[in-house]
């Protein structure tokens, strides 16, 4: 699983449409706000590559939104734009109570092993380290599911990895064609 | 290796150990460089979700550090500079 370059090619051709909306904008604001501007465009450009499938892409068009609506709804073309912003995020599984009531009853039934012991401490483990993963990969928090966690994780890595990878030629390009 | 006849089939999102497993090394084959340390793959796994959360960091990371170096470049640019055609061809 590697940026492939078809996804690259998109990437670049959306980053440089939002990039196209800031144009007007570009010329007259500070670094940072031409900072902001090109960091914003290129999340939109590489979340819209999901068109709306993941989890993860959904969460970071939204929370886009609420930073720049403007910019996502023209880098989103019309309909689809607002669906995607104004939805709900799947409530994945989030029936808490559910699971803890089958995990109580679980532990109840359950007469542990040895090897079942060593399998929970190491599960347990892995609960805290998905933890943290929640906290990176955008709309974490609504997944509570772990499979679906990693699986959205592996997905955004590697989206991750398109985007840094067409902007770092972007920008080596840029600077060597601005040296004298 | 199967815990699985012992375990009931609930509602509840479980990971099963071949889940784990096929997960965790498709982690590992997109991260750059957890080496093959380790046989044991229940501890592995911790460490990679761990190196997980530091790549994901990582390339934010870069993605702000590109745009700023962006974002300079066209501000010190001359409007009419060869330069300025340059990075308008790339980015616009």
């Amino acid at each position: 699983m590697q940026p492939t370059s078809s996804m690259k090619e998109e990437f670049l051709k959306k980053w440089q449409m939002g990039l196209q909306i800031y144009r007007p904008l570009i010329d007259n604001t500070s670094v940072s706000e031409r900072r902001k501007a090109i960091k914003l465009s290129a999340d939109v450009a590489m979340a819209s590559l999901r068109k709306g499938t993941t989890c993860w892409s959904r969460a970071l068009i939204q929370k886009t939104a609420t930073e720049d609506n403007f910019l996502v709804r023209q880098m989103l073309s019309g309909i689809k734009a607002e669906t995607l912003i104004n939805k709900k995020l799947p409530k994945v599984m989030c029936h808490r109570k559910i699971v803890r009531r089958s995990k109580m009853i679980l532990r109840r039934r359950q007469s542990r092993s040895a090897i079942e012991e060593v399998a929970a401490k190491a599960r347990k483990l892995i609960k805290k380290k998905t933890q943290g993963l929640r906290n990176v990969v955008p709309g974490g928090e609504f997944m509570s599911n772990d499979v679906l966690l990693i699986q959205e994780t592996l997905d955004y890595i590697v989206s991750l990895q398109t985007q840094v990878n067409v902007m770092r030629s972007i920008v080596d390009a840029a600077e060597a064609g601005s040296e004298r | 290796m199967s815990n699985r006849r012992s375990r009931q089939s609930s509602s509840a999102p479980r990971i099963s150990d071949d889940q784990i497993i096929d997960l965790v090394t498709k982690l590992r084959q997109i991260l750059p460089e957890i080496g093959q340390r380790r046989r044991s793959d229940k501890v592995s796994a911790s460490k990679v979700l761990q190196e997980t959360c530091n790549y994901i960091r990582n390339l934010n990371r870069e993605v702000d550090n590109l745009s700023e170096r962006l974002a300079q470049l066209l501000e010190s640019v001359d409007e009419d500079s060869p330069q300025a055609a340059v990075i308008r061809s790339l980015l616009m």
